[in-house]
């Protein structure tokens, strides 16, 4: 029986930012893309 | 019932034989059905894998390749001609249509299939025994998995610039079961092993195709009809 | 009210859900690290759990409400219910990449391996490709109405597979039992760390809302650009 646990912490802190940037990206493009379709395009209609 | 069972023969005896005159299709699948096996053969290493090993695995990438390459012509010969139009315009139950493409498929991949299983035996040295009747009748519930999802994913693939490569983007997450259940079932045939370890594969093999096969004559007409 | 600022509302306010919710999932942070207990035999990496597993259960219920809403997409033909599939389809996609990324950073200390063929793994592959598909198609298409009916049935027979990969894939392991170095804890659970999975998956629900929201009020913003360009703007 192990008394202490293993060195893992690498491996968490990985993964909880790897999440957070996951989420966070999406929310941010979701706010662009929202821009980008509310405003016309810069260089005008085709 | 019985109609739409008729139209579906008619219209697959149709697609066949447009197919048999102009043979392109089927025989580029049959050579590279051929070369992907050849592949196969080069690409192990002999000390460690026995052939009957990986000759499972051989057969089905190769069945499962050349099955998305036959749907894939299927219905480009239909868009070339514009034969679909025609055919939506006829008073024809949009699942006579399905049937008869998915008949019409099954042919076609079946004999790419029948064309490179002999090779298979050839090229792996698969006692004869042990392959019949067993093998086949895993080929045939498997392809009828592939070729039914096959069929419709290619009704709509066709309809976009990018058909070649959107049809495996679809299909292949529902060419996973019944591929395992082909080489599962492949495998312990091969080893001889009692039936009733074969018996369960087979059991789930026909049942993703009688789920499927009514699924997607039932979502059919949302494929062909505006 | 116009499509445009009926779109515009819904962004707005889909934004706001989804910033709570990262601020909610901020306190999550707090509270995995904090106040949830470590796991002796699994250390630190074990509290990737609470992050992975809430995103697992959000991608496998909106890939259900995907087929779902597709399905009565095709019974009731209201665009409303297309737009709503397809917005939760790409949401799927985030908490797919999620999944998949938290989980071979916590399998490889665990297990010894990066990725395994075991039924959920393999399962969750699946989805993620499976969105990936339904969003390809819909890339592909251009008419709307095409659009929402082909990516309709692609959702409904995806939704029906997914019981068949589960089978087939839990079958084929029973079959080839794997070496398993450590098996995650599932079976009982202290009760801190069943509270913080669950606040977790609360957590996962007011992000899907929130993008949701926001998704769907973007493709209103588009249909609604794209109508004024084909007018010929003023």
């Amino acid at each position: 029986m192990p008394t202490e646990p293993p060195p893992t912490g690498g491996y968490m802190v990985a993964a909880y930012i790897v999440a957070a940037v996951i989420y966070l990206g999406y929310t941010i493009s979701l706010w662009k893309r929202a821009a980008a379709a509310r405003h016309p395009r810069r260089n005008g209609n085709a | 019932m019985a109609e739409t069972l008729r139209l579906a023969l008619v219209l697959a005896g149709k697609d066949i034989r447009a197919e048999l005159r102009s043979r392109t299709a089927l025989l580029s699948a049959v050579v590279f059905a051929a070369l992907v096996l050849v592949v196969f053969n080069f690409a192990r290493d002999p000390t460690a894998l026995g052939p009957e090993e990986i000759a499972p695995s051989a057969l089905w990438v190769t069945f499962a390749l050349a099955s998305m390459l036959a749907l894939n012509r299927a219905f480009h010969m239909e868009r070339e001609h514009g034969a679909i139009d025609g055919l939506l315009l006829a008073p024809v139950p949009r699942e006579a249509l399905f049937l008869g493409k998915f008949l019409a498929n099954l042919v076609f991949v079946g004999i790419v299939e029948a064309v490179a299983l002999p090779l298979g035996i050839l090229f792996f040295n698969l006692p004869l025994g042990a392959v019949l009747p067993g093998v086949p009748i895993v080929a045939i519930l498997a392809t009828i998995g592939f070729v039914s999802v096959g069929t419709i994913f290619s009704a709509m693939a066709v309809r976009t610039r990018f058909a070649e490569l959107l049809l495996p983007v679809l299909l292949l997450p529902f060419m996973v079961p019944p591929l395992i259940g082909a080489v599962e079932a492949t495998t312990r045939l091969l080893a001889q092993r009692p039936l009733n370890e074969v018996i369960g594969w087979l059991r789930l093999l026909a049942l993703y195709d009688v789920v499927f096969v009514i699924l997607c004559t039932l979502t059919f007409p949302a494929v062909v009809d505006e | 009210m116009t499509v445009a600022s009926a779109g515009e509302r819904l962004v707005r306010r889909g934004l706001i859900i989804a910033v709570i919710g990262l601020v909610l999932l901020a306190g999550i942070y707090v509270l995995a690290l904090a106040d949830t207990p470590t796991e002796l035999h699994q250390g630190l990496a074990q509290k990737i759990f609470y992050l992975h597993v809430p995103a697992a259960w959000t991608a496998l219920l909106v890939f259900s409400i995907v087929g779902i809403v597709s399905a009565v997409y095709l019974w009731l033909q209201d665009e409303r219910l297309d737009r709503f599939a397809a917005a939760s389809a790409e949401v799927g996609v985030a908490f797919s990449a999620v999944m998949l990324t938290t989980g071979p950073i916590w399998a490889k200390p665990i297990w010894g391996t990066w990725w395994t063929w075991d039924a959920r793994l393999t399962l969750t592959l699946f989805l993620f490709f499976l969105f990936v598909g339904y969003l390809s198609l819909r890339a592909a298409l251009n008419d709307p109405a095409e659009r929402a009916r082909f990516s309709a049935v692609v959702a409904i027979l995806g939704l029906l597979l997914v019981p068949f990969i589960h089978l087939s894939v839990y079958l084929f392991r029973t079959l080839h039992p794997r070496p398993v170095v450590l098996k995650p804890s599932k079976p009982s659970l202290p009760p801190e760390m069943l509270r913080t999975v669950l606040l977790s998956f609360g957590v996962c629900l007011v992000l899907y809302i929130g993008f949701v929201t926001a998704r769907y009020g973007l493709s209103l913003l588009r249909e609604a650009r794209e109508a004024s360009e084909v007018a010929g703007a003023d």
